[in-house]
């Protein structure tokens, strides 16, 4: 199974670091959504099957949180898990996204193995499957594929 | 300023930088006089990337990076080379560098999260001089390969 993913931050250079680093994963991607903050995210929710949504917190316009609450409270959204990677890493920050029912916290800055661990974690909870863990990431095949 | 909280701001710093840049920089603590000057040298282009904050802490914090820096941590950041990066790209890293560097050292100061981080900022200078800042009470003084890394903290 191919997940698709979206990506809600502010900064387009971190949206394209977390793409990296979930490409690198190994994870099955379908397709790659992004958007700047939390009322483009939803505009792309009413429009596209997403199954695992990662997004900051500190945004304009619609911060995460407010995205969080959105999404809880509508019967079509509610089921897509939503992981928060975020500087805000304030433990009553914490368990207030925690109380709101989100399903993974990685703090900023992070190592791509957090990332990684965290939505392996949450989609194989959120979908009851088993998600195939590459033995090797898809970044060490590329150097592996290198003839020198 | 009390040396647990510069303490802090160092230990978040180079936290960043070691892992989101693969860069190591290496905190100045004492103010630099006129024999450490040369160490400050490199001036000329900047970029300020800027934030506040209200709550319990408030203040500002502000990051005057060397041009060269700032190319150096957008190439890593991305894993792309300096070719394929361009300026909108080094303005946005600049900014993510000091939503990181306050964000998680807000984690720490302020565990009830009462204080809230606004929206970074980063504009290009093109004639900054690190000389500008060194009379600073909350300033942060960092050496790295690519020049002097300056932050500036403003309490309100």
């Amino acid at each position: 199974m191919a997940f698709n993913i979206l990506v809600v931050d502010d900064s387009a250079t971190m949206r394209m670091v977390i793409k990296k680093t979930v490409e690198i994963s190994g994870v099955p991607v379908g397709h790659f959504f992004e958007a700047a903050h939390g009322k483009e995210a939803l505009e792309i929710l009413d429009n596209n099957w997403i199954d695992v949504l990662l997004s900051d917190i500190n945004m304009p316009v619609m911060n995460g949180i407010e995205l969080l609450a959105e999404i809880k409270n509508d019967e079509n959204l509610k089921r897509i898990p939503v992981i928060f990677i975020t500087t805000v890493a304030s433990d009553a920050r914490m368990e207030e996204a925690r109380r709101m029912g989100v399903a993974g916290y990685v703090t900023k800055p992070f190592q791509p193995e957090v990332i990684r661990g965290v939505l392996y974690k949450v989609l194989e909870d959120a979908y009851q499957q088993k998600v195939e863990v590459p033995t090797q990431s898809v970044a060490q095949e590329k150097d592996d594929d290198l003839d020198f | 300023m009390d040396d647990q909280f510069r303490s802090l701001v160092y230990r978040a710093c180079s936290a960043v930088f070691e892992t989101m840049f693969f860069l190591f920089p290496e905190p100045i603590d004492e103010i630099p006089g006129a024999g450490r000057r040369g160490a400050f040298a490199p001036n000329g282009a900047h970029i300020r990337a800027s934030i506040t904050c209200h709550g319990s802490s408030s203040g500002s914090f502000k990051f005057f990076i060397p041009r060269l820096l700032a190319v150096h941590i957008t190439t890593n950041f991305l894993g792309v080379s300096e070719q394929d990066i361009n300026e909108e790209q080094i303005l946005d890293t600049a900014k993510e560098t000091v939503n990181m560097v306050v964000g998680s050292l807000l984690g720490k100061i302020d565990p009830t999260g009462a204080t809230k981080l606004q929206i970074p900022e980063a504009t290009m200078l093109d004639n900054f001089s690190v000389t500008e800042v060194l009379k600073e009470k909350g300033l942060f003084l960092f050496n790295t390969d690519f020049g002097p890394l300056c932050l500036v903290y403003t309490q309100q």
